[in-house]
Parts: C-alpha cells; sequence; structure tokens
C-alpha cells in the first residue's frame, strides 16, 4: 500500500478503533452493570442485544483494512472471523429467541468482548507507536483460554438452536419449487458445527505460531516500548 | 539431469538462467542462449506431475457417469420406493440427454481435437478438479431426476428455446475448437492469432478472443432455461467466473506477443468482457 495513502488514512483509523474499543467497553461496562443489578447472569443477552449486533457487523469493515492494508492481519483469517462472529450473532442468536437467554451466549459474548478490547487498545496502540509490551504480552497470551472458551459458546449455542431451528423449518427451502432447489437449515447447521473441527486448531496454532514470532523475538533484546 | 535424480523426471524439472525468472522451454538451445563461457542453471522441482490429457478425461467421465445414476434413480438418492423409476417429465430425459451428449463431446475431443501445449500439470489439480466438476454434477443431477421435480414455468415454449441455444453453443464451441486445432500443426507448439474461418460459427472470432468461453457459457445459459434449476444456474456462474479469468489472461497474452492484434477483439463476451 503507498506509504502516502497509509500516512492519510492511519489517523483516521486510529479514531476508528478508538471508537471500536469503547464500544467494546461499553458493552463490557454494560455486562458488569447489567449483572450486578440482576444478581444473577441469566438474560445478560438482552442488555447489551443492540450494541453487539451494531458492532458486530460493523467490524465488517475490519476485512477492508485488511485488504487495503492499514492493518498487517491476513484477509482470509479476519474475513473468516468477523463472517463466523456475523452469522453467530444473526443467523443464530436472533433469529432463534429460545437460544437467547442460554448460558452459552454469554460465554461466547465475554470471550468476544474482552478480546477485542485486547485486540483494539493493541491496534490503537500500535498506530500510534506507542504499545505497551503488556497490551502486546495480553494480547497474544490471553487467547490461550479466550479462543476455546468462545468457540464451546459457539458451538453450545448453535446446537442449543437445532431443535428449534427443525422444529419451525427457519430458513429451509423444501421441494417442490420453481427453482427446484431446496435448502436444509439444520443440516447446514451441523455442518457448521462440523467445520469447526478443522479450522478451529488452524486458526489456534496460528495465533501460538504468531506469539512464538512477536513475544519470542522480544526476548532476545531487553524491552524498547 | 533425470539420469543423475530418477525421481526428477523430465516433466517435473523447471530450469532457469536466473532463480526469479521463467522457465526455459524445452526448445530452447544452449548455444542461443545469454550466456558466457560457462552457464549457471537453477533447477527447481514441480512436484509430482500428471498428463493433461488423464486429468481431462477423468473430470469429464465423473460426472456422465454420475448423472446418470441420479437420471435411473439408483438406490439410496432418493426414497426407496422411486428407486429405478423414470421421470414422467420428458424434459428429464431431454436434460439427460443434452448434459451426456456435452460431457461425450468434451471427451472426444480431448482424445482426438484439442492439441496441449503443456504435457502435465501438477498432480493436486486432479483432485481439485474432480472436486469440482462431480461436485456440482452431483448437485444438479439431483434436482434435475428428483421426483419432485418442477418443470420449467413456460412450458415447451422455454425448453425449445432453450435447446436451440444449447445446440447452437455446442456446434459453436466444436467449431472453435476444430479452428483452434488447425492453427498448430501436429506435434509444434507454435502460437498463432485465430481467424474467423468459412465456418459461420468462427466469424465471432471478429468480437471475441476466446469464444470457446463464450459458447460454453451459451451452452450452460440454455442448459439452466431448459431446466430452470437453481444450482444449474450457480454452476454457470461459477463456471463463466472462471473463464472470464482464462479469457482475460489469454487476451493479454496475445496482445503481448502479437503486435497486430485485433484491437475489436474483447476476451470474452463482445464489448462487455
Amino acid at each position: 500500500m503507498p506509504s502516502s495513502l497509509k500516512a492519510r488514512t492511519s489517523g483516521t483509523t486510529e479514531l476508528l478503533y478508538e471508537s471500536f474499543l469503547s464500544r467494546w467497553l461499553v458493552i463490557a461496562v454494560g455486562l458488569v452493570r447489567a449483572y450486578l443489578a440482576r444478581g444473577s447472569y441469566h438474560g445478560l443477552y438482552y442488555s447489551i442485544e443492540k450494541p453487539l449486533k451494531y458492532f458486530q457487523t460493523g467490524a465488517l469493515l475490519e476485512i477492508l483494512h485488511c485488504a487495503v492494508g492499514i492493518v498487517p492481519s491476513s484477509v482470509v483469517l479476519t474475513g473468516f472471523q468477523v463472517m463466523s462472529r456475523v452469522f453467530l450473532t444473526w443467523a443464530v442468536t436472533h433469529s432463534v429467541r429460545e437460544v437467547q437467554s442460554e448460558d452459552s451466549v454469554l460465554l461466547f459474548v465475554v470471550a468476544w468482548t474482552v478480546t477485542e478490547i485486547i485486540r483494539y487498545s493493541f491496534y490503537t496502540f500500535s498506530l500510534l507507536n506507542h504499545l505497551p509490551y503488556l497490551i502486546k504480552w495480553a494480547r497474544y497470551t490471553f487467547f490461550f483460554v479466550l479462543y476455546p472458551m468462545g468457540v464451546a459458546g459457539e458451538l453450545l449455542t448453535i446446537y442449543a438452536a437445532l431443535p428449534y431451528v427443525q422444529k419451525t423449518g427457519l430458513y429451509s427451502i423444501t421441494l417442490p419449487n420453481n427453482y427446484n432447489f431446496s435448502f436444509d437449515y439444520h443440516t447446514f447447521l451441523i455442518l457448521v458445527m462440523i467445520s469447526y473441527i478443522p479450522l478451529f486448531p488452524q486458526l489456534y496454532f496460528h495465533m501460538i505460531r504468531q506469539r512464538k514470532k512477536v513475544l519470542g523475538h522480544v526476548e532476545e533484546y531487553s524491552k524498547v516500548e | 539431469m533425470f539420469k543423475m535424480y530418477p525421481q526428477w523426471y523430465p516433466a517435473r524439472q523447471s530450469i532457469r538462467l536466473d532463480p526469479k525468472g521463467k522457465s526455459l522451454k524445452d526448445e530452447d538451445v544452449l548455444q542461443h542462449l545469454p550466456v558466457g563461457t560457462t552457464a549457471t542453471f537453477y533447477f527447481r522441482d514441480l512436484g509430482a506431475q500428471i498428463s493433461w490429457v488423464t486429468v481431462f478425461l477423468t473430470e469429464y467421465a465423473g460426472p456422465l457417469l454420475i448423472y446418470l445414476m441420479f437420471y435411473f434413480r439408483v438406490p439410496f438418492i432418493y426414497v426407496p420406493k422411486y428407486d429405478f423409476t423414470t421421470s414422467k417429465h420428458w424434459v428429464v430425459h431431454l436434460a439427460c440427454m443434452c448434459h451426456s451428449f456435452h460431457y461425450v463431446k468434451r471427451l472426444l475431443e480431448t482424445l482426438f481435437v484439442h492439441r496441449f501445449s503443456h504435457g502435465t500439470m501438477p498432480l493436486r489439480n486432479i483432485f481439485k478438479n474432480c472436486t469440482y466438476y462431480w461436485g456440482f454434477a452431483a448437485w444438479m443431477a439431483y434436482y434435475i431426476n428428483h421426483p419432485l421435480y418442477t418443470p420449467p414455468t413456460y412450458g415447451e415454449q422455454q425448453i425449445r428455446l432453450a435447446l436451440t441455444v444449447f445446440l447452437f453453443c455446442q456446434i459453436g464451441n466444436f467449431s472453435i475448437h476444430i479452428a483452434l486445432r488447425n492453427l498448430r500443426p501436429p506435434g509444434s507448439k507454435t502460437r498463432k492469432i485465430p481467424y474467423p474461418t468459412k465456418n459461420p460459427f468462427t466469424w465471432i472470432f471478429l468480437l471475441v478472443s476466446c469464444p470457446n468461453y463464450t459458447y460454453e457459457l451459451g451452452s450452460w445459459l440454455g442448459f439452466t432455461l431448459m431446466t430452470q434449476c437453481l444450482p444449474v444456474a450457480a454452476f454457470t456462474l461459477v463456471g463463466f467466473i472462471q473463464m472470464t479469468v482464462w479469457a482475460k489472461g489469454k487476451h493479454r497474452s496475445y496482445l503481448k506477443e502479437f503486435r497486430d492484434y485485433p484491437t475489436l477483439r474483447s476476451p470474452i463476451l463482445p464489448f462487455i468482457l
């Protein structure tokens, strides 16, 4: 990407990331407050439903950032992660009312929230060329727990949605019809769950490799940042 | 080279003068290369290779046989009471004939018409290509031969128009293949600009660089119209995207290689693409 374009856009990107960061903080604060108010963690989804939808969908912009080169992450990996989150948010949690009160929803919302707060802090500080080692360390260490936590929450939520999807025939098309096509959302969701088996380890090991590269590097010299 | 390292058979060898440059061709002669009294060559292993002919035969035989399995309603596909029954819609029989004709034509062309520039391609391509062709063939055939298949909305009119388009484009596609074959003497790998011949189906060369792809698109549009089946439309679309990529590449090579290349021509769709 031409350096002139990078210089011009980086100011806007920083602002963008700070705004994303603050929104995820909003979600985090919203969750904590609602928890304290209710005394239990049931139904917390409703307290952060709208912000979650807007911000997760807004994350689609991330793919553009990778494509244009503002962020050094891979388009494919980022695109994949954003798509899967948008899918979970809209096509599963929003669409199937009955799963919204499940604990598994909270599990992945918390995992996403913590991950994104760290990630956006990381990007923002990096762009400002003032990255505290703690943030870098957190970004490449917390995922050890957060990834499996998020995946567990996502899989359990999809699994919980299955009986309702089958019963109501949600998003499904049956034969006969004029376009000679059929789609079974229930089967599709099962296939999505199965796809986690090859995909999740790849992403996980990718992060582990990144960690070695990024954090291992710093141990050779003294801390510069 | 092959004598010293027998696992690297000639088709797998890529020899170049510069590590980042293009490979030398089989026909290049040592005396004519830009080297001094000693020459340094760089070798690259292209990986396991497989012949183009083998790949084409496999990837085309699959759809032919798979479609027929669905057409004859072989057990374990549809509900058991429909095993080995035939559809009551005549368009389903017509579609089977067209689909089968198309792939038989492709197989025969591979054996007797096409003259390939490269002998081989990487082995992994056969898995990728067969998944694509076989997978789509199964997906399309499942719905067209389904007991609950719905014939086209505009009935006989629509089917007749579709069949006309399909046949026209099949003949067109074949004409182009023959014209391209005749450009190249047997055993040679020369490249020439294709021009319209006496056959009217080749007059499209005036407007398009790769009319074989244009006609191929037309054939599948015809088949989509004939069957009114969404998976067929999807297959047509994906094929179109891939062929456009190939056509643009070919068009660019023509422009690079031939200074007098006709300017009126587009890669695949006249004036548009």
